[in-house]
């Protein structure tokens, strides 16, 4: 059918008077969402005089062990209260991030989450107000002894969300992680070599496992994660910890220096030896972590979280090594802890909540994680793995680790943008698309154009 | 306005003298008309209308989502056309709409020429009801079919080793250079079976006198290709490229699930940017700006395929 | 004229040759679906027992009987409100004269062309404002004002087909339009009415985008959005993924194999959603 450009001419009017009289004023002048008021009431412990309560809990565990230990909590919880509900949304991290700040901004927001550390989402949410400070169930629930100062400072912000790293605490984690360097011990010594602690003899190792036939590496980058995890181990590896720390917690430096360039250079160089495959982004990390568990590769970079998987497909094949500090000689990875368990803004029950946190991450908790093959932010103090199991080399590594003060925070957590500026450079470089000096370049202008507004 | 549509074979009644004469000789206005129209403008208007002239309002903001905006002019449509990215995701539309439109549509073509009176033979109903079936299965899951045929070791791997190329198995989705191809190819998957049901129905309302006596001309294959088959299909031509230049420009819930505009920048389309913009990163008013881009675009791509249609009478 | 047995040989080559092509892939899945979880690879492999227990764990596991049901409330609210409002409103289009009929059809077409990415963020506001968000309502409202713009034009031009003489005869029995809508036009109308709901249902019930953005309990997430998240979480585990697959799409796609001809009618017709 056809219409008149008179009657055309008249719909556009009408269009135009609804457009004034429906948007008279700005976008988001009428709706401020009002700040969650300062002043909170006095905590509460006592879960059980709380009434009934559906705690509303969307979490990321959905790997094989700390999906174990979440419902085997989670069941506990509601044994040990009857009167709470746990209502529990598992989404990978990809789908969590995606989808977190729609549920944190909506009427009806989950009541505890998990927000990943850093300015991407927990200093959006901060700076939001959709995550309340957890400072006052720290001191009710003792949770400043229970961390070391270097977790518990990676979950504080400034109240305004602008400042990572100091303020007010907004969450504690359950797990520790580090990334590192799994090896295939059969593999290893069929090839007469031994785990590397440098990135020199891991660059070696994987030359003699290449001349030799055997696949060096196994990766996958489909969620674009694990192009942090390995650049990042790269970096740590090049750069060391003093200067990584110094880009991410914005305190000098810059992404263009010339050992993050190496770093970057190292990268495209394992891509074109052919360690790391082009075509990378379309494997999924679990599959490359499945290869790996056939015994297809003699290594895999990935973090503490795969040690449930991988203990189950190769048992005491399988070995962890994390390579060292450049400059120290000390081990130094990327890791810290998990996502940080936050409470919500609009939580009902924030006591609730808070309790459910506090029951989630403590020492029970741990010892619960350390049984379903998971490496706690605190370890149990009498750990005690089994000799030449992947969980003793984990547990010897973190203890290593963390004696030496080795643990560098994740990249993405540098400004607002930088997990996708990172994770799409990282596929670029990976590719061949990139330069290492223009993937380091596009890392540096993000980085300066958050420092200018700050 | 004109919507590309063959019309309803029954639509012709509407010529034959009858009510709708009858209506027009009195010329008093039926004011209940508008109680009958009144319920479904107002759905229309609150859940629709309004939002989308919100939708360019708010492209002239600078807003985070959160708090108060501030005005932003033509700044956010400024970025698109300056933008390399977001310039990226409009090359990667048109990109898109050479697989998921014209590869279907010129392939249909070809095919409905070679098969000129299929619409008469046995079980042609079975193979168009067969190849019809990908247009009603949910995108999601297609999308999640066509992963799997890409991974290293999935069926399109496998179907090459049938031929005897022992390349490194291919990651279609996760390499730079095939991840926008791939994602293409589903829509020329998708589009290929649509167009033929429409064309070879199509060709089976051309009378065969026109077939038969160009040939009694002596009119080769081609000429009578050119000069009946495509004329008398131009307005199923119109249809097959407006549903399937529509589908490419809106491709978001396939690039969610396949890539998620990756590898790198590979395969972002403005759709997807416009989810990610709203809703994950603060930016509304670009995103926004986006939405009424992409908007304008389908609008000219649906207006220009329309100037295909043959004219239709005037109601 | 005659169709010769060479060009008919040949017909039956290219519309088998296509229609495999088409089917190779959907056939992969049901294939998929039913190897035994231990065999699953995402290659195309014929498993050598048949395994109906991915249905199960995927169906349990997956948590769809959940999702199904908030698609079917979904779908089927949407269908009917649509419907409701789209009928009369197609009918005074076709039938009465009233100033700006023309406008006020014209607008309502724009739902025909415009993708849901053109008024989803306000929209989104505004609902939350509302404190509609996270409600069926968020999906079925939005949805039945978007499915108007094709359902009032179909059902349009189905009312002006209809023969004039009987509504004539009609009129001249004293019936009022009401009565006309309803007794005469509605009842041989069932064909263009059930191709209309089937398509709405369709669209809706393949709906992304909308409960991506709208909703956040997971009670009431739509089944594609529980696939996606599914998949996220089953990666390497095809098996599964196809049964969810299969389960999500087969209520469609029977519905589709019993009453094809409507689909196929309505889709061609100027269906330019989707």
């Amino acid at each position: 059918m056809k219409i008149s450009r008179k009657n055309s001419a008249v719909a556009f009017a009408v269009g135009a008077m609804v457009i004034a009289s429906a948007t008279g004023c700005a976008p988001g002048s009428g709706n401020a969402s009002a700040p969650v008021s300062a002043s909170h009431s006095a905590v509460s412990k006592d879960v059980a005089a709380a009434g009934k309560v559906t705690l509303t809990v969307w979490d990321q565990n959905t790997d094989g062990g700390i999906n174990a230990a979440q419902k085997k909590l989670n069941s506990e919880f509601e044994a040990k209260y009857p009167n709470v509900t746990i209502n529990r949304v598992s989404r990978t991290f990809s789908d969590l991030k995606t989808t977190l700040k729609l549920a944190l901004s909506s009427n009806t927001p989950p009541d505890v989450i998990q927000a990943n550390q850093g300015y991407p989402d927990m200093g959006t949410f901060v700076q939001a107000g959709m995550l309340q400070d957890v400072n006052r169930y720290a001191d009710a629930y003792g949770w400043n002894s229970r961390y070391p100062s270097a977790l518990l400072d990676l979950n504080r912000f400034t109240p305004d969300g602008k400042t990572w790293h100091t303020g007010n605490l907004f969450g504690v984690s359950q797990t520790g992680e580090m990334v590192g360097v799994y090896y295939n011990k059969t593999l290893l010594s069929k090839l007469g070599l031994k785990a590397p602690t440098t990135l020199d003899e891991l660059q070696s190792d994987m030359a003699a496992a290449k001349a030799a036939g055997v696949q060096a590496l196994s990766f996958g980058n489909a969620e674009k994660t694990p192009g942090i995890h390995i650049f990042g181990t790269i970096q740590d590896a090049t750069a060391g910890k003093k200067a990584v720390r110094d880009l991410v917690f914005n305190t000098g430096g810059k992404w263009t220096d010339p050992s993050t360039v190496s770093a970057a250079k190292t990268l495209a160089d394992w891509t074109a030896k052919g360690y790391v495959s082009s075509g990378s982004s379309g494997v999924s990390q679990d599959a490359a972590a499945a290869a790996f568990g056939k015994g297809q590769s003699l290594f895999l970079v990935q973090g503490t979280w795969e040690l449930a998987t991988l203990d189950q497909a190769l048992g005491k094949q399988v070995g962890f090594t994390v390579l060292n500090d450049p400059t120290s000689g000390q081990p130094a990875t990327m890791g810290g802890e998990g996502l940080a368990w936050a409470v919500t803004g609009k939580a009902k029950q924030p006591d609730v909540a808070a309790a459910y946190i506090d029951f989630i991450t403590n020492a029970n908790a741990s010892q619960v994680l350390v049984d379903t093959g998971n490496l706690p932010a605190v370890p149990p103090a009498d750990w005690a793995p089994k000799t030449g199991s992947l969980e003793a080399d984990i547990a010897a590594q973190w203890k290593k680790l963390n004696a030496a003060d080795g643990l560098t925070p994740y990249l993405d957590y540098t400004t607002p943008t930088f997990f996708d500026t990172l994770t799409a450079r990282a596929q670029n470089l990976i590719a061949g698309q990139d330069s290492p000096d223009a993937f380091t370049q596009a890392l540096q202008t993000d980085y300066a154009a958050f420092q200018a507004k700050k | 306005m004109t919507t590309t549509a063959t019309r309803p074979k029954t639509n012709r009644a509407s010529k034959t003298p009858g009510w709708r004469n009858h209506r027009e000789h009195k010329s008093r206005i039926q004011w209940k008309g508008y109680l009958y129209v009144l319920p479904a403008l107002i759905v229309f208007m609150a859940f629709l209308g309004v939002p989308l002239l919100q939708t360019a309002w708010y492209s002239l903001w600078d807003w985070n989502g959160l708090s108060a905006a501030t005005w932003a002019g033509v700044a956010n449509y400024a970025e698109i056309f300056t933008d390399p990215g977001l310039l990226g995701g409009f090359a990667h539309v048109g990109i898109l709409i050479i697989f998921y439109a014209l590869i279907p549509v010129s392939l249909a073509l070809v095919l409905t020429v070679l098969m000129s009176r299929a619409a008469r033979m046995r079980g042609a109903s079975l193979f168009r009801s067969l190849l019809f079936l990908p247009q009603v299965v949910p995108t999601v899951v297609i999308a999640s079919v066509w992963v799997s045929i890409y991974a290293p070791n999935g069926l399109l791997n496998q179907v090459i080793a049938v031929f005897g190329v022992h390349d490194p198995a291919t990651a279609w989705l996760g390499t730079i250079s095939t991840a926008l191809p791939a994602v293409g190819m589903i829509g020329t998957w998708l589009g290929i079976g649509l167009c033929l049901v429409l064309f070879v129905s199509g060709v089976s309302s051309i009378p065969t006198e026109l077939y038969e006596s160009a040939r009694l001309d002596g009119a080769g294959a081609v000429r009578e290709f050119f000069s009946i088959t495509l004329p008398g299909l131009r307005g199923h031509i119109a249809v097959a490229l407006t549903l399937t230049a529509t589908t490419a420009l809106k491709s978001f819930d396939i690039v969610y699930v396949t890539t998620r505009g990756g590898p790198g920048t590979a395969t972002t389309v403005p759709a997807y940017e416009i989810y990610n913009r709203a809703f994950g990163t603060n930016q509304v008013g670009s995103a926004a700006a986006i939405a009424i881009v992409l908007t304008a675009f389908i609008l000219v791509i649906t207006v220009a395929i329309s100037k295909i249609q043959p004219k239709e009478p005037q109601e | 004229m005659r169709i010769t047995r060479r060009e008919k040989l040949l017909n039956y080559l290219v519309l088998c040759l296509f229609t495999a092509v088409t089917l190779v892939p959907l056939i992969g899945v049901l294939l998929s679906a039913l190897t035994p979880r231990d065999q699953s690879g995402p290659g195309f492999t014929v498993p050598d027992r048949l395994d109906f227990g991915n249905f199960v764990t995927a169906w349990n596991e997956g948590n769809f009987s959940s999702y199904l049901t908030s698609s079917v409330i979904v779908t089927t609210a949407t269908v009917a409100i649509t419907m409701v409002l789209a009928v009369p409103a197609a009918f005074a289009f076709a039938r009465f004269k009233f100033p700006g009929s023309k406008v006020i059809f014209f607008v309502i077409l724009i739902g025909l062309m415009i993708p849901e990415e053109a008024f989803i963020i306000p929209l989104y506001y505004n609902l939350r404002g509302a404190g509609l968000t996270d409600s069926y309502w968020s999906l079925i409202l939005p949805q039945a004002a978007w499915s108007l713009g094709f359902t009032i034009f179909w059902m349009r031009n189905y009312f002006l087909s209809f023969p004039g003489t009987i509504i004539e005869a009609a009129r001249l029995d004293g019936a009022a339009d009401r009565k006309i809508l309803w007794h005469v036009l509605l009842p041989s109308a069932r064909p263009a009415i059930t191709t209309a709901c089937l398509l709405v249902a369709m669209w809706t019930w393949n709906e992304f985008l909308m409960p991506l953005v709208m909703i956040n309990s997971e009670s009431m997430r739509t089944a594609p959005l529980a696939l996606a998240f599914f998949k996220g979480q089953h990666i390497t585990d095809y098996s599964l993924l196809a049964a969810a697959g299969t389960l999500i799409a087969l209520p469609i796609v029977l519905l589709y194999l019993v009453m094809q001809r409507h689909f196929i009618a309505g889709m061609l017709s100027g269906a330019v959603k989707g």
